[in-house]
């Protein structure tokens, strides 16, 4: 136990000690704050829903499209980077149980998800409130507190998704590009559109499903929608944990 | 103090034997030069030792143990691979840190190493700004870090000028003055033979020489021996033993002997010297020799 916290104390002064995390979680909270903005500005236009509205409030509350992406790439990056940069060989040689390594790597990435995915939500929550309440509306739609946890469980899943393609690829760029690709492209727009039900059983179709308002499109109820996601987590890493173990490094 | 074993060591990459069965030992207190041409082998050995790679068959342990078996790695071996495991991002006092907290080293022992190795000045800037040297520099506090009795560096002489080889060279041999076990690979004999004590040189992943740098120098040294009657010396010394040849009428030339088993030999049969000299080989060339014969035997 004590050498996992030493370990998990490595894995956050990596994290902290290289621009990649702030420049990330600066780009996050400016479109958290200005996706906000923009709503509260286009709101009751062009057939949008009008400001204040149920729908138009879970609309403002999407940040897990930026959190998740985010953390899908710092996950990408904290495990990626280590083989990018051969960082790796330094931290396998200070522990060499490498099992101890990925598995601390993982939780400490996935903590940092879903801290800073409710950071994000807590802002732009925030943000919300007050952009409300200065036209006038002081109430929010209920199922807020589930979109929340959605946002933060979604974040931590999408995290633990980009630590096991860092070290499933050990290519930081093509992993990034192949996994925005398929999230917002493939999954969203040609997926969403051809096969709907299939879609949604994929990791970005349970994510909306997480993340969406009750009973809105027909995605996944936002528990199986969990499950589904956490279960997509879940078997990456068990393939990267193999893979990273047994693996000779070069 | 601890020892380095190798014991019937084999790593393949498919249909390709990096690794041929190698077996030898690293002691402590010396400064163990690990020689061969770039593709010979040295690196996968040696990580093959550090637990990054797994071997096909054999073992290589430091008192016995696996690298992943000891406990508290870094305070017993300390390993400078090459100088590219670095986020060029980071500082080089904050990857020394990464390092301290994963082990439970004490922070003020990245400041220590740092001045060791002469970085005091450079400790707070991003490492993509080093130059080769400096990288080399790093590395080598990383591997100090620890305070390690195992010392085990990869053509640490690598991009270093000349201060920085000579400061290196320093640094080897008061590491095994202070009893430890320094293992250093190096492609060039003439580039660590003012610093090792022992010699392993492999070639084609085979060893080729186990032997103490003196030895090696003493085994292919010659005694040139000049006299009135070479012929007469050399019938005296191919009679005892020596392996001799004549260089010309009054010049005779003795392998494998000391200059004085060949004086004395003389004066026994007396026969006045007029000039004796030791000539030692050329490393270089006694390198290139013992690296080609292996691989003129695996052609």
């Amino acid at each position: 136990m004590k050498i996992a916290i030493r370990l998990g104390r490595a894995e956050v002064r990596k994290l902290f000690t290289t621009k990649a995390l702030p420049v990330s979680f600066a780009v996050a909270i400016v479109l958290a704050i200005g996706s906000v903005l923009i709503d509260a500005i286009v709101a009751g236009k062009s057939g949008t829903p009008r400001l204040g509205t149920a729908a138009d409030v879970y609309q403002m509350l999407k940040f897990a499209a930026i959190t998740c992406v985010v953390m899908l790439i710092v996950g990408i990056l904290a495990a990626g980077g280590e083989f990018r940069h051969r960082t790796i060989i330094p931290t396998v040689l200070a522990t060499p149980r490498r099992a101890m390594v990925f598995a601390v790597k993982v939780v400490v990435v996935a903590g940092l998800g879903a801290a800073f995915s409710a950071a994000i939500f807590g802002l732009g929550l925030g943000t919300t409130v007050v952009t409300l309440a200065a036209h006038g509306i002081h109430h929010l739609p209920a199922g807020v507190g589930g979109l929340y946890a959605g946002t933060v469980i979604s974040s931590a899943c999408f995290a633990m998704i980009g630590v096991a393609l860092g070290a499933l690829t050990r290519n930081t760029i093509a992993a990034i590009v192949v996994a925005i690709a398929w999230v917002l492209f493939i999954e969203q727009v040609i997926l969403q559109a051809v096969a709907p039900d299939i879609e949604k059983w994929l990791p970005t179709g349970a994510a909306i499903g997480l993340t969406s308002a009750p009973g809105t499109g027909h995605f996944l109820p936002p528990v199986v929608a969990g499950v589904v996601l956490t279960a997509y987590a879940i078997a990456l890493l068990a393939v990267a944990s193999r893979t990273t173990i047994r693996r000779d490094l070069a | 103090m601890s020892t380095i074993r190798f014991r019937k060591l084999t790593k393949r990459y498919g249909p390709i034997v990096a690794i041929d069965d190698l077996s030898f030992d690293v002691r402590p207190g010396k400064v163990t030069g690990f020689l061969g041409p770039n593709g010979s082998g040295k690196t996968t050995t040696l990580r093959v030792l550090l637990g990054l790679a797994a071997p096909s068959s054999g073992t290589a342990t430091i008192d016995g143990l696996a690298y992943r078996q000891l406990p508290d790695p870094v305070r017993r071996v300390g390993a400078a691979l090459d100088s590219s495991t670095f986020h060029p991002g980071r500082s080089a006092a904050q990857h020394l840190r990464v390092v301290a907290t994963a082990t439970g080293l004490p922070p003020r022992r990245v400041d220590e190493v740092l001045g060791l190795v002469g970085l005091s000045d450079s400790a707070g800037r991003a490492v993509g700004g080093f130059s080769l040297g400096m990288r080399q520099r790093l590395s080598l506090a990383g591997a100090l870090l620890g305070d390690p009795e195992v010392l085990i560096f990869d053509e640490p002489l690598n991009g270093l000028d000349p201060d920085g080889i000579r400061w290196i060279r320093g640094l080897l041999r008061s590491l095994a003055g202070e009893n430890r076990t320094v293992f250093v690979s190096s492609h060039l004999l003439t580039e660590v033979a003012q610093t090792v004590d022992d010699v392993v040189v492999l070639s084609r992943g085979r060893l080729v020489a186990e032997t103490t740098l003196s030895e090696l120098v003493e085994r292919t040294s010659v005694v040139r021996v000049r006299t009135t009657d070479a012929p007469r010396l050399l019938d005296v010394l191919a009679a005892a033993g020596v392996q001799v040849r004549l260089i010309d009428g009054s010049t005779v030339e003795g392998r494998h002997a000391s200059a004085e088993v060949i004086g004395l030999a003389a004066a026994e049969a007396g026969l006045p010297i007029l000039e004796l000299s030791r000539q030692d080989a050329d490393l270089e060339s006694l390198f290139f020799d013992l690296v080609h014969q292996n691989q003129e035997i695996a052609a």
